[in-house]
C-alpha cells in the first residue's frame, strides 16, 4: 500500500457512509445539522479558492450567496421553474456577477488588499438594497412552501442533505483539483506577488477571473439549495455582514491556502455554535466561542492544516538530514556570438505622469551575447528592464524578440516567448518552498511538459546554481546570497531566449561575486543571451561582450567594453560619479 | 456533546419547575400535584442575535405559564416542561433545533417561536412530523398555510385590511378628522404589509395620501426622512415602525421644530416610547392593557404581577405585561386548552380539537375557524397618555373615563 | 421636485450624521492604518462606552460629560491591553481582524447579560435641541459631536504631520526599521496609539448614549458604512476620515430626501464604488 492509498481509501469510505446517511434511519435532526456544517464548508472553500488561494480577500461573500439564493427564489416561485433546474442557474448567475465585478476590479492595479475588500463589501450592499426594493422581494420576504422538493431521498430533510453533501463534494473536488494544478498553482504565485507571477508567465487577469468565477458560482449553487432549506428568505438574513465574517473565521481558522483547511475551520465552528443552543446557557456559550475562536487564532495565526503540516515537515526534517549536494558550477567556454538580433529596441520612450524615464531608446542586442547596461541612478537601466519584460507598457517606440514585436503584449506573454528576468531585490514567491518557486518559472516560462519533467528540471537548476539540499526551504530561510541564485534558478528554469538580469552582484561579497560571475558564464554557455544592468565595473568589464550607456533615458554610448570605458564622455557622466560613490 | 448538554440543562430546568411547581402548589392543598413522567413541550426563542429584544419577554411569559399550568392539573396529570433552545435569530437554525426536538429530544408537543422568519421555519418542520404549531407574532396571516398552526394573537385573517379601518374609525371620531395622510414605513415584511393596507384603506376613505415613504429595517438617520414628513405636514401620521424606529423619527422632527399632529405607530417598543416627550398622545397597536376590562379576565391581574416581578428581576427596563408577554401567555392557554379538550397528547386530536372549539385565553375568547385558522380581528389602539399606554379604540376597550386625544 | 429647504436640511442633517462615522472611523483608521490593525471590536468598545455613559446617567445621575471623563481613561486602557495581546502574539492584519471579530461577539454577550437585549435609551432634555438658522434647523447635539470630532480629527493630523513623535510613526507604519532610526522606541509608540484608537471609541459612545438606539446587537449596525469611510478617508488619515463620513453621510441623507428612503444605500455605496474605481488624487 502507497502512501497516497490510505487518505484515498478514507476519503472514499467517508463519501459512501455519508451518502447512505439518510438512508439509515437516523433522527432528521442529524441531516440537518450535517447539511449546515456541508453549506458551510462549501462556502467557506468557495471564498478560499479567490481569498485564500490568491490572496484576494473578500467580504463580500453573502453577495454571491444571497444572489444565489434570490435566483432559485424567483426562479421557482415566479417563474414555476423545477427546484433542480434552478440551482446552476444559481451558479451561472453568481459566477457572471463575479465575473462582472472581476472584469472592472481586476483592470486596476491598485484594487488590492483592504481596497478589493471594501469593493466587495460595497457591491453586497448595492445588490441587497436592489433586491430589497425591487419585485425580487421588495420587502415582504420571498415565502416558498409552495414550492415541490424533488423526490431524490424518502424524506425531505433526507432530499436536502444529500444536495447539501453532493455540493460540498464538489466543493472540495474542485478545490482540490484547482490546488493540484496549474490554475492553483498561478493563484498561489499571485497571493505572494502578483506582478512577479505575471512575469514568470502566469496569466494573472485570466486566473483571477477564473478563481472569482468558480468562488463566486459555487457560493451561488450553496445559496440556491440553501433557499429551499430555509424556506422563507429576508433581504436582512441573507445579506447578513456576520455571514461573511463567519466564511472568513472558518477559512483562515482551517488554514486557507489550504483546499482543506476551510473544511476543517468550517467543521469545528459550525459544531461550537451547536454546542450551546439550550435556553440556559445560550449566552454563555457564544462568549465562550468566541473566547476560544480568540485563542485559536493567537496560538495559529495560518490555520490549522499549515500547522499540522509544519509540524510534520519539522518531524521529518529531524528523521532525515539533507546532505546539502553542492554541485560545482563548470565554467564553459564561450559560444561565439551569432549575427542575428535577439532583441531590437526602437525609440522607445516611457513617461511616468511628467517624468521621462526613457527617452527614445535604439538598442540590438546579438543572440548569445551578453550586454552590460550601466549608467548613473536613474538613467533608466530598471525602467529598461521593465518595459520590456512587459512590467510598465510602453508610452512609445517598438521592442521585438526574435523580430516578433512584443512591446504591447502583457508581461506573461512576453514571458511566454522566451524572456525572463530577475529582480536587483530578490522577490520570491514567500510561501512557496524553493523547489515549487523553480517550478512554477518551469511550468509557466518553458514548455508544456508533464509534472515529472517540471520537477527534475527544477531540480537541474537547482542544482546548478548552487542550491541542492535547500529544494525544501522556504525562502525566508535563505540568505541573500542564496535568495539571489534562487532568482537566477526561477530565470532559467523557463529556458529563456533572453535573460535580464537586473543587479545581481549587489550586496553579495568578493568570494559570492566570483562564484556568481562563473555562474553567469555558464547560463551564457547554455545558450541564453543576457542583458545585464550592473554598478560593479570589475563584472561588467569581465563579463561583458559590449556595453551600453544610458544616460537619462537616452543611449548615451555603446561598444566594446574597454573602449567605452575610456570613453571621455562615459567617464565624465558615469565613472567619475561612481567612483567618487 | 449537544446529547450532554442537552441532558445538563434539561436536569438543570426540571429542577426549577419541580421547585416552582412545590411552592406554588403547596397552598392549594385541594388540588392534586401533577405527577408521573414529565409532559416536554419543545421551542426556541432568538435568546442571541439581533432579535433578542423579544426573547427574554417571551421566556418570562413562558416560565409563568409552566409554572400556572403545573399549578394547576399539568398536561393530562402530567407536569409540563419547557425544553427551550437558541435560534440565534437565524431561521436556517430554527429550523434544525425543531428537527432536533422532535427527532431526538422526542418532546411531546412544540411551541412556535418569536418572528415571522423563525416561525416559518419552525411550522414547515411541524408540518412534515405533523406537530401542532401555536405562534403569536405572525403579523402575515395568509402566510400560515400549515392546517395545524394556530394563531395565539387575534390578528383575524385579513389583518392589512381590517386593523386599517380600525384605525381610520378611530380618527374619524375626533371633532376634526384628518384629512390628509403621510404613512412612513420599515421595509420590515410584517409593518410594510400593514402599511400598504393603510394606503389602500385611506384612499377608499377619502383621506389623501400625501406621502408614502419606505425606509431601510435598522436604517440610522432620519434627518432627511423628517424633513419630507414636516414639509408634507399632513394631518395624520401613521408610522409602520418596530423597536426604536418611533422614537428615531419623532427625534429627528422635533429637531425641525415640528409636532406632528396626529401620530401612530405599528409596533414600537413601548417603553421607550411612553416614556419619551416625543410619545406624548401617540397612538399605537396593542392587544391588551394591564388595565379594565382586561384585568378582569381570568388569571390576568396574577399574570400581570408576576411578570412584573419576573421582568424587574431580569433587569428589563419595561416591566409591564403588553401584548408581547400576552402572545407567549395565549400560546400556553391555547395549548393546554387543547390538550385538555382532546384528552391526549395527540397533535391531530388537539387540532380537530382547536379547530371546533373556542379558547378563553388573556386575549379573551379566540376562535380558529377562519381563513388560515385564524378568529376574529381584535387589534386594538392604546395611546400614550400622560408616560402611561390607555387603550382608547374600540370605545368598549378603553378604561372607564378613557377617551381618544386628538389635536 | 423636492424644494430648496428640504435639499437644503437633508444635507444639513446629512453632513451632521457622517459626523458620527466620521467620530467612529477615527480610531479604527489610525490603527488600521499606522498599526496595520483592523480592530473590529472598536464598535463593541463604543457600545460598552456607551452603556456605561447610559448606565451612570440613568442610575446615578452623572452628566455624560464627567462619564467621558472616566470612560475614555478606561477606554484608553482597554485599547493598551488589547495592544499587548496583539504584541506578545505579533498579530498580523488579518488575524487582528478576526480576533477582534470574536472579542466583539464577547463583548456583545457581556453587554447582553448585564443591560439585556431589550432597547436602551439615554433620555436627556438637550437631545432634541435645535438652532433656527433661517429656514434650516441645525441640531446642537449633532453639531457638538461634529465639532467633537472635527477637534479631534484636527488635532490627531497635526499631531502625526508636525511632531517629531507623529512623523516617526508614520514613517514607521511604512517600515518599522526607519522609526528605529529616528530614535524612537516604536514599539511604546504603538501602545499609545492602540490606547488612543480605543479612546475615541469611547468619545464616540458618549455620543451614540445621546443620539442613538443602545441594543446589543446595534454593535453590528455600524460597520459597514463605517469600513467605507475609513478605507475612502485613507488609511491613518483622521481629517480624510471625518470628511469621509461627513461625505457618506450627505450623500445618504440627500437620497432619502429625493428618492424612497429605502434605495439611500445603493447611492452612498455606488459613491463609494465610483470613488474607488475613478481614483482620485486624494485617495
Amino acid at each position: 500500500m502507497n502512501a497516497n492509498a490510505l487518505p484515498r481509501l478514507a476519503a472514499v469510505l467517508g463519501i459512501a457512509v455519508f451518502a447512505i446517511l439518510p438512508t439509515a434511519g437516523v433522527p432528521a435532526f442529524y441531516e440537518s445539522f450535517f447539511y449546515i456544517v456541508f453549506f458551510w464548508v462549501s462556502l467557506s472553500t468557495s471564498w478560499a479558492l479567490l481569498s485564500g488561494f490568491a490572496g484576494y480577500f473578500s467580504l463580500g461573500h453573502a453577495a454571491f450567496f444571497g444572489v444565489g439564493m434570490y435566483t432559485t427564489a424567483t426562479l421557482t416561485t415566479q417563474f414555476q421553474v423545477p427546484f433542480l433546474a434552478t440551482v446552476p442557474a444559481a451558479a451561472a448567475i453568481a459566477a457572471l456577477l463575479g465575473i462582472g465585478i472581476g472584469a472592472v476590479v481586476f483592470r486596476l492595479k491598485r484594487l488590492r488588499g483592504e481596497l478589493f475588500a471594501l469593493l466587495t463589501l460595497a457591491v453586497t450592499f448595492v445588490i441587497a438594497t436592489i433586491i430589497l426594493n425591487t419585485p425580487i422581494d421588495g420587502g415582504a420576504g420571498v415565502f416558498m412552501s409552495a414550492v415541490p422538493m424533488p423526490d431524490i431521498m424518502p424524506t425531505q430533510t433526507g432530499t436536502i442533505y444529500v444536495l447539501g453533501f453532493a455540493m460540498c463534494v464538489l466543493t472540495l473536488a474542485i478545490a482540490w483539483k484547482v490546488a493540484h494544478s496549474r490554475l492553483g498553482m498561478g493563484l498561489y504565485a499571485i497571493h505572494d506577488d502578483e506582478d512577479v507571477a505575471e512575469a514568470k508567465g502566469v496569466p494573472t487577469f485570466r486566473y483571477k477571473m477564473a478563481a472569482f468565477a468558480l468562488s463566486a458560482g459555487i457560493a451561488g449553487a450553496v445559496g440556491g439549495i440553501h433557499a429551499m432549506y430555509v424556506g422563507f428568505l429576508t433581504v436582512g438574513g441573507t445579506f447578513e455582514l456576520t455571514v461573511p465574517l463567519y466564511v472568513v473565521l472558518m477559512s483562515v481558522l482551517g488554514g486557507s491556502r489550504h483546499w482543506l483547511g476551510p473544511m476543517i475551520g468550517a467543521t469545528v465552528i459550525t459544531t461550537l455554535l451547536y454546542a450551546f443552543i439550550s435556553g440556559g446557557e445560550a449566552m454563555i456559550g457564544r462568549a465562550i466561542v468566541g473566547l476560544i475562536l480568540i485563542v485559536a487564532i493567537l496560538w495559529l495565526p495560518d490555520g490549522v492544516v499549515p500547522a499540522v503540516q509544519q509540524w510534520l515537515r519539522r518531524r521529518k526534517a529531524a528523521e532525515v538530514e539533507p546532505v546539502a549536494v553542492v554541485v560545482p558550477v563548470v565554467p564553459a567556454a564561450a559560444r561565439p556570438v551569432g549575427d542575428r538580433n535577439i532583441l531590437e529596441v526602437r525609440s522607445v520612450t516611457k513617461r511616468f505622469g511628467g517624468l521621462q524615464a526613457l527617452d527614445g531608446v535604439d538598442l540590438d542586442v546579438r543572440e548569445g551575447e551578453i550586454l552590460g547596461l550601466v549608467g548613473p541612478n536613474g538613467s533608466g537601466k530598471t525602467t529598461l528592464i521593465n518595459v520590456i519584460s512587459g512590467h510598465f507598457p510602453l508610452t512609445g517606440g517598438t521592442i521585438a524578440v526574435d523580430g516578433v514585436e512584443i512591446g504591447r503584449l502583457p508581461a506573461h506573454e512576453v514571458a511566454g516567448r522566451g524572456v525572463a528576468r530577475t529582480y536587483q531585490i530578490p522577490r520570491p514567491f514567500v510561501n512557496m518552498t524553493v523547489l515549487d518557486n523553480v517550478a512554477l518559472a518551469a511550468t509557466f516560462g518553458g514548455p508544456t511538459r508533464p509534472a515529472a519533467e517540471i520537477r527534475d528540471e527544477a531540480l537541474h537548476w537547482i542544482a546548478f546554481t548552487g542550491l541542492a539540499g535547500k529544494e525544501d526551504s522556504l525562502p525566508a530561510e535563505l540568505n541573500l546570497h542564496e535568495r539571489k541564485f534562487l532568482e537566477l534558478a526561477r530565470a532559467l528554469a523557463a529556458r529563456p531566449k533572453l535573460l535580464l538580469l537586473d543587479e545581481v552582484l549587489s550586496g553579495l561579497n568578493p568570494a559570492e561575486v566570483d562564484n556568481a560571475i562563473r555562474l553567469v558564464r555558464a547560463i551564457r554557455a547554455q545558450g541564453a543571451t543576457i542583458v545585464f544592468v550592473e554598478h560593479l565595473m570589475r563584472a561588467v568589464v569581465e563579463l561583458s561582450d559590449r556595453i551600453a550607456v544610458l544616460n537619462e533615458g537616452k543611449l548615451f554610448a555603446l561598444g566594446a567594453p574597454r573602449e567605452v570605458m575610456r570613453d571621455p564622455r562615459v567617464i565624465s557622466i558615469y565613472l567619475g560619479k561612481a567612483y567618487a560613490a | 456533546m449537544v446529547d450532554r448538554m442537552g441532558t445538563w440543562r434539561r436536569r438543570h430546568v426540571l429542577a426549577g419547575v419541580v421547585g416552582a411547581t412545590a411552592a406554588l402548589a403547596a397552598p392549594s392543598i385541594l388540588r392534586a400535584a401533577p405527577s408521573g413522567k414529565p409532559v416536554r413541550v419543545g421551542g426556541t426563542l432568538s435568546l442571541t442575535g439581533f432579535l433578542a429584544q423579544t426573547a427574554q419577554i417571551h421566556k418570562i411569559a413562558a416560565e409563568i405559564m409552566v409554572e400556572e399550568i403545573n399549578g394547576r392539573n399539568g398536561f393530562l396529570g402530567r407536569p409540563v416542561e419547557y425544553v427551550l433552545l437558541d435560534d440565534q435569530s437565524k431561521p436556517d437554525v430554527a429550523r434544525s433545533l425543531y428537527e432536533k426536538l422532535i427527532t431526538v429530544d422526542k418532546v411531546d408537543l412544540i411551541q412556535g417561536p418569536y418572528a415571522t422568519a423563525p416561525i416559518l421555519a419552525a411550522m414547515g418542520v411541524a408540518q412534515r412530523y405533523g406537530k401542532v404549531i401555536i405562534q403569536s407574532s405572525m403579523g402575515i396571516p395568509k402566510l400560515q398555510t400549515y392546517e395545524m398552526a394556530f394563531p395565539a394573537t387575534p390578528f383575524g385573517p385579513n389583518p392589512e385590511q381590517t386593523y386599517p379601518n380600525v384605525i381610520l374609525d378611530a380618527m374619524a371620531s375626533l371633532p376634526t378628522p384628518p384629512k390628509t395622510i403621510v404613512i412612513l414605513t420599515s421595509k420590515f415584511p410584517s409593518a410594510q404589509f400593514m402599511a400598504q393596507g393603510m394606503r389602500t384603506q385611506s384612499e377608499k376613505r377619502g383621506v389623501k395620501v400625501l406621502l408614502y415613504l419606505e425606509y431601510e429595517s435598522g436604517n440610522r438617520d432620519f434627518g432627511a426622512i423628517a424633513a419630507r414628513v414636516k414639509e408634507a405636514n399632513a394631518d395624520f401620521l401613521w408610522v409602520g415602525s418596530l423597536g426604536l424606529e418611533s422614537n428615531q423619527v419623532l427625534e429627528a422632527l422635533r429637531k425641525l421644530d415640528y409636532t406632528p399632529k396626529n401620530h401612530f405607530h405599528l409596533y414600537p417598543a413601548p417603553g421607550p416610547l411612553a416614556l419619551s416627550p416625543d410619545g406624548k398622545n401617540a397612538l399605537c397597536s396593542t392587544f391588551l392593557e394591564p388595565a379594565e376590562p382586561f384585568m378582569s379576565r381570568p388569571g390576568v391581574a396574577r399574570q400581570a404581577a408576576a411578570y412584573k416581578e419576573r421582568a424587574t428581576k431580569a433587569n428589563l427596563p419595561y416591566a409591564i405585561i403588553d401584548a408581547q408577554a400576552a402572545g407567549m401567555i395565549s400560546e400556553w392557554q391555547i395549548l393546554e386548552a387543547g390538550v385538555n379538550g382532546a384528552k391526549s397528547l395527540d397533535d391531530k386530536a388537539i387540532a380537530a380539537f382547536l379547530k371546533k372549539n373556542t379558547v378563553d385565553t388573556i386575549y379573551g375568547t379566540l376562535r380558529f375557524d377562519g381563513p388560515y385558522n385564524h378568529g376574529n380581528a381584535e387589534q386594538l389602539i392604546k395611546q400614550a397618555q400622560g408616560g402611561q399606554w390607555k387603550v382608547v379604540w374600540p370605545t368598549k376597550y378603553a378604561a372607564p373615563g378613557v377617551k381618544l386625544i386628538g389635536s | 421636485m423636492p424644494s430648496a429647504t428640504l435639499l437644503g436640511q437633508a444635507l444639513i442633517s446629512g453632513v451632521l450624521a457622517g459626523g458620527m462615522y466620521g467620530l467612529l472611523a477615527l480610531g479604527l483608521s489610525l490603527s488600521w492604518g499606522l498599526l496595520r490593525l483592523v480592530n473590529l471590536s472598536h464598535f463593541a468598545l463604543a457600545f460598552l462606552a456607551a452603556y456605561l455613559t447610559y448606565e451612570l446617567g440613568t442610575t446615578y445621575h452623572v452628566e455624560p460629560w464627567w462619564s467621558a471623563m472616566l470612560i475614555v481613561p478606561a477606554m484608553f486602557a482597554i485599547g493598551v491591553a488589547q495592544h499587548w495581546l496583539f504584541d506578545k502574539f505579533k498579530v498580523n492584519e488579518l488575524a487582528s481582524l478576526l480576533i477582534t471579530f470574536s472579542f466583539a461577539v464577547v463583548l456583545e454577550v457581556a453587554i447582553q447579560l448585564y443591560w439585556t437585549a431589550d432597547y436602551r435609551r439615554f433620555e436627556t432634555h438637550y437631545s432634541t435641541l435645535s438652532i433656527k438658522a433661517g429656514p434650516f434647523y441645525i441640531p446642537v447635539l449633532e453639531l457638538v459631536l461634529c465639532l467633537v470630532a472635527g477637534v479631534l480629527a484636527w488635532g490627531t493630523w497635526l499631531w502625526l504631520r508636525r511632531t517629531y513623535v507623529g512623523k516617526a510613526l508614520r514613517a514607521s507604519a511604512e517600515d518599522a526599521d526607519i522609526a528605529a532610526a529616528y530614535g524612537i522606541d516604536h514599539k511604546k509608540l504603538a501602545y499609545l496609539l492602540s490606547g488612543i484608537g480605543a479612546g475615541y471609541a469611547g468619545v464616540a459612545g458618549t455620543f451614540i448614549a445621546l443620539i442613538a438606539t443602545l441594543a446589543p446587537a446595534q454593535i453590528w449596525a455600524w460597520l459597514g458604512v463605517v469600513f467605507a469611510v475609513v478605507i475612502i478617508g485613507r488609511l491613518g488619515n483622521p481629517l480624510g476620515a471625518l470628511f469621509a463620513g461627513m461625505l457618506i453621510g450627505a450623500s445618504e441623507s440627500l437620497a432619502m430626501a429625493v428618492l424612497s428612503p429605502a434605495w439611500a444605500p445603493v447611492v452612498s455605496f455606488s459613491v463609494l464604488i465610483a470613488i474607488l474605481l475613478w481614483d482620485p488624487d486624494w485617495l
